[in-house]
């Protein structure tokens, strides 16, 4: 009986290897939309930005060689859906103008009370992990826009 | 095989309800918090310090006003739902405001209105998507809730309530920054805190 479910569960595994998702690649091109055109970034903000937010808040994902293993790379996808649902880099520009100011206020909200990142991501992207000093650079760097 | 699964239900279960009771004790503690200085707020002012506003625009066509009355319903009984600590209610008006939303009729609606609607738009359907999701974790409907409010009122100031509408402050939700909400009634039902403190908050303004 273990032996047949072990069996099956492998077949299983094996099968949906074959199931990638679509992956959040945009090979670079720019978007019109991108909030790099709206506001003023300071260097060290744009790096953590792109650090810590990006892959999930962006159209461009940095993949780990993982992903391509499933259900790892599905589970990945559809954080990436919501994420970009929620705040997209790349589509700032075509929120509406209180949207942009309430998302400025949100990313700030998230960041300081360390909701955001997320622990599942920060978990194993050691560089996503914001320090005092980093969490400050963003909260001053949107009270500035604001 | 059968004991497994039996396990892995149980194990399910258990993890599951745990969630739950710190979920509902982090949120009793904050409410017990503030408790105290709910107090210091009395009930509403009198009729006379209350400012009457009129909506901004005169001309909302017949059709955009039905359309934006059942967003405005599903508002104000979300409104009640989280002032009566109804967790399951309040999602439920969440989806419904979401539906309600899709069916708004803009193409009636003059560019300078459509331009103020959407301004409001995407952040309602989000703040409606949200509530509608999170049954069981009231704080964070309620969390929604505060920002949606800043767009109903945005739109009630905009294009009218069809009704009276009254809006409330609330100056202790989020620790102490504050939070509007819109009313029916002139007497304060706070959503904010529920039933711990109903009465605190005050009237600041009269829409109609």
């Amino acid at each position: 009986m273990t032996r047949i479910i072990l069996f099956l569960l492998l077949i299983i595994i094996v099968a949906i290897q074959f199931f990638q998702p679509e992956k959040n690649e945009n090979g670079g091109r720019k978007s019109p939309d991108e909030i790099t055109g709206l506001y003023t970034i300071p260097a060290n903000v744009q790096t953590i930005l792109k650090q810590a937010c990006y892959d999930c808040h962006s159209n461009n994902t940095r993949y780990p060689w993982y992903a391509g293993i499933q259900p790892v790379g599905w589970l990945m996808a559809a954080h990436i859906r919501e994420g970009k649902k929620e705040l997209n880099f790349d589509e700032y520009g075509a929120y509406s103008s209180k949207r942009q100011r309430n998302k400025m206020k949100r990313m700030k909200e998230q960041v300081t009370a360390g909701k955001m990142p997320l622990s599942s991501y920060t978990l194993i992207h050691a560089d996503a992990r914001l320090t005092t000093g980093q969490k400050e650079l963003i909260a001053n760097w949107i009270d500035s826009t604001l | 095989m059968k004991t497994i699964i039996t396990g892995a239900l149980v194990a399910a279960t258990v993890t599951f309800t745990a969630c739950n009771n710190s979920n509902n004790n982090a949120h009793d503690a904050h409410q017990h918090d503030t408790a105290a200085m709910a107090m210091k707020q009395g009930s509403s002012p009198a009729d006379h310090s209350i400012a009457q506003v009129k909506p901004q625009f005169t001309n909302v066509d017949a059709n955009v006003m039905a359309s934006l009355t059942p967003v405005f319903g599903h508002y104000l009984h979300l409104k009640n739902s989280l002032a009566a600590d109804n967790s399951a209610e309040a999602a439920g008006s969440g989806k419904a405001m979401e539906i309600a939303l899709e069916k708004v009729d803009k193409a009636a609606m003059t560019p300078e209105q459509q331009k103020e609607y959407h301004e409001n738009e995407d952040d309602l359907k989000e703040h409606a998507e949200h509530i509608g999701r999170n049954e069981g974790n009231i704080a964070h409907q309620r969390e929604h809730f505060a920002q949606m409010s800043e767009d109903v009122y945005a739109l009630v100031k905009a294009f009218g309530g069809k009704q009276t509408l009254y809006h409330d402050y609330c100056p202790m939700y989020n620790d102490n920054k504050g939070a509007l909400w819109l009313s029916e009634t002139k007497d304060i039902q706070n959503p904010y805190m529920g039933s711990k403190m109903p009465a605190c908050g005050s009237v600041k303004e009269m829409i109609q």
